[in-house]
């Protein structure tokens, strides 16, 4: 078992005992019942999809800046892991939306703003995809990783700026009972270990793809190929 | 109980699926080259 399956081993048995706090401690709520403990999952993976970006965010102002190659990978890895965590939170929302609002879906400013979201960084990893790899597209992806972070305030404030079906904060006004708040917040600190995991698995994955990448360069064989023979490389 | 139930099973398949996808194919990349 090397570093990388460890570290996931240890952010899985840290998402075993939040969802024991989420089934077994946590009270059910009055209201909705216990279709209610969907909250738990559904925030923390929008918190982690913002810290996701964030890195992408990050990562994209350092290659523009210096022309990382390990920043434009982070920034990659970033925005990967950010899509799988809003697919999660759109899914789980749109199941928790059905028995309390009647609907799937509905074109809210909370759920729209986050759909938008989800669209610019699909969109981010397929220009990566398609795009040829090189400074050119990392340049692109960093400006389309920079401008997209703009919708991540957007999909945070849109509850308060505009008139949503979507609840309000509830963690910030204390809302929420003591229970309920404590799982929370172990379930989003434990969702955000789980993140950072993913990321790092990611970043090494895309260390490995680069590093492949420079070696099928036409001029990094003829060099591998020459020294492997013991004469000069052809310049 | 049965939208509960699906969006904790959509959550562990999608988390879960990835997290062992990405594992799988690191091991792959590691994996010295014959």
């Amino acid at each position: 078992m090397n570093n990388y399956e460890k570290a996931a081993t240890g952010a899985v048995a840290l998402m075993l005992v939040a969802a024991g706090a989420i089934f077994l401690y946590a009270p059910t709520d009055a209201l909705q019942g216990p279709v209610q403990r969907i909250f738990y999952l559904h925030v923390s993976s929008a918190i982690a999809a913002f810290a996701s970006f964030a890195v992408v965010l990050v990562g994209g102002i350092v290659y523009l800046w210096r022309e990382s190659a390990a920043a434009d990978r982070l920034a990659r890895a970033g925005a990967l892991v950010g899509v799988v965590f809003t697919t999660v939170t759109l899914v789980m929302g749109m199941l928790w939306a059905k028995p309390v609002w009647g609907v799937f879906w509905t074109w809210d400013a909370r759920l729209t703003s986050t759909l938008v979201l989800w669209i610019i960084y699909a969109g981010y990893l397929l220009v990566r995809r398609l795009a040829e790899p090189g400074r050119q597209a990392a340049r692109f992806a960093a400006v389309v990783g920079i401008f997209g972070f703009i919708d991540v305030p957007i999909v945070y404030f849109s509850v308060t700026w505009w008139r949503t079906f979507h609840p309000g904060p509830v963690i910030v006004t204390d809302a929420l009972p003591a229970a309920m708040l404590g799982t929370f917040l172990l379930t989003m600190a434990c969702t955000l270990v789980l993140g950072a995991t993913m990321i790092a698995v990611r970043y090494r994955i895309e260390a490995l793809l680069d590093a492949r990448e420079r070696v099928s360069e036409p001029g990094v064989v003829v060099k591998a190929r020459g020294a492997e023979m013991g004469t000069e490389p052809v310049p | 109980m049965t939208y509960l139930v699906l969006a904790y099973a959509f959550g562990v398949a999608m988390l879960g699926g990835y997290l062992a996808w990405s594992l799988r194919h690191l091991r792959e990349l590691e994996r010295p080259k014959r």
